[in-house]
């Protein structure tokens, strides 16, 4: 039954989502670059064992890897949206250059990974 | 120089310096974890993608999304043309006003197009449709963590003076 794993994603990702926006700019708040340092630590590392090692995101070996940063990604948007009154269409710029450029130099390097 | 490098500040949305910075920090951080992020857990297992957390993701914090202030001026310094300056490679809107781009999107976006790219030539289609729906539960996930962690700004209480 396929749901089951698309909502053990969907379950990761929102946790992970809010794990991030609701410590990460406290951390750094309080205290500055250290904390977020910090917080990268406690955040994603826990997150990533959670996610990707014990598997709470669906990556099948050999599939494409999708990586719990699109929770991040989308968390960010949506955090922003509902808290601040943003508008969506002004972090288009910088996701279009964080998406497009890039992407298409990576895959010459060949790390040969399969779990990340 | 400064007037030849804002010259298409309205055209794009964000000046062409942050376009640069902003593509450069993506690939940096992007290049690092997909080299050595599987490398690492390797030969360290799990501790060493908890590891990775720490100095790759937690340094690169640093390159991409710090702001100034060492607890002193948190909220960034006030721009002179209103916003606050940022010293992160990874441009972000004016504070406010702007959605927050993490890096996680060019992480993410980098390692699924690394593992496309590893595909054979004849089965990238299949990779994607297959991949689809994860990525598609997963953005859905970010969006309703996200949206609801947003919600705590409604409650009313104004305990410290935050927003």
């Amino acid at each position: 039954m396929n749901w089951k794993k698309h909502f053990s994603t969907f379950t990761g990702a929102a946790i992970c989502g809010a794990a991030c926006f609701a410590i990460w700019p406290e951390m750094w708040k309080s205290y500055g670059i250290m904390g977020g340092w910090l917080a990268a630590t406690i955040i994603i590392s826990i997150m990533w064992y959670m996610n990707h090692w014990l598997g709470v995101i669906e990556n099948p070996p050999g599939m494409l890897w999708a990586d719990q940063g699109f929770a991040i990604s989308a968390a960010g948007i949506a955090w922003a949206v509902v808290r601040f009154d943003a508008v969506p269409t002004q972090a288009l710029p910088t996701m279009i250059c964080c998406a497009v450029v890039v992407k298409q130099v990576l895959p010459r390097y060949n790390g040969q990974s399969d779990k990340k | 120089m400064h007037q030849f490098l804002s010259t298409y500040s309205d055209t794009l949305g964000m000046s062409p310096v942050s376009a640069i910075t902003t593509i450069f920090g993506a690939f940096c951080v992007t290049f690092v974890v997909i080299i050595c992020w599987g490398k690492l857990v390797e030969d360290f297992g799990p501790k060493g993608g908890m590891l990775c957390s720490a100095i790759i993701v937690g340094t690169f914090w640093v390159v991409n999304h710090k702001l100034p202030g060492f607890g002193i001026n948190p909220e960034g310094l006030a721009h002179p043309d209103g916003g606050t300056k940022q010293f992160g490679l990874i441009y972000q809107g004016f504070k406010g006003a702007a959605p927050w781009v993490d890096m996680g999107t060019c992480i993410a976006i980098g390692l699924w197009c690394h593992s496309l790219f590893l595909g054979k030539r004849g089965e990238r289609g299949a990779l994607v449709r297959e991949s689809l729906p994860r990525v598609l539960a997963m953005i859905l996930g970010g969006i309703v963590g996200g949206g609801v962690l947003g919600l705590v700004g409604w409650t009313g209480a104004n305990l410290f003076g935050y927003k």
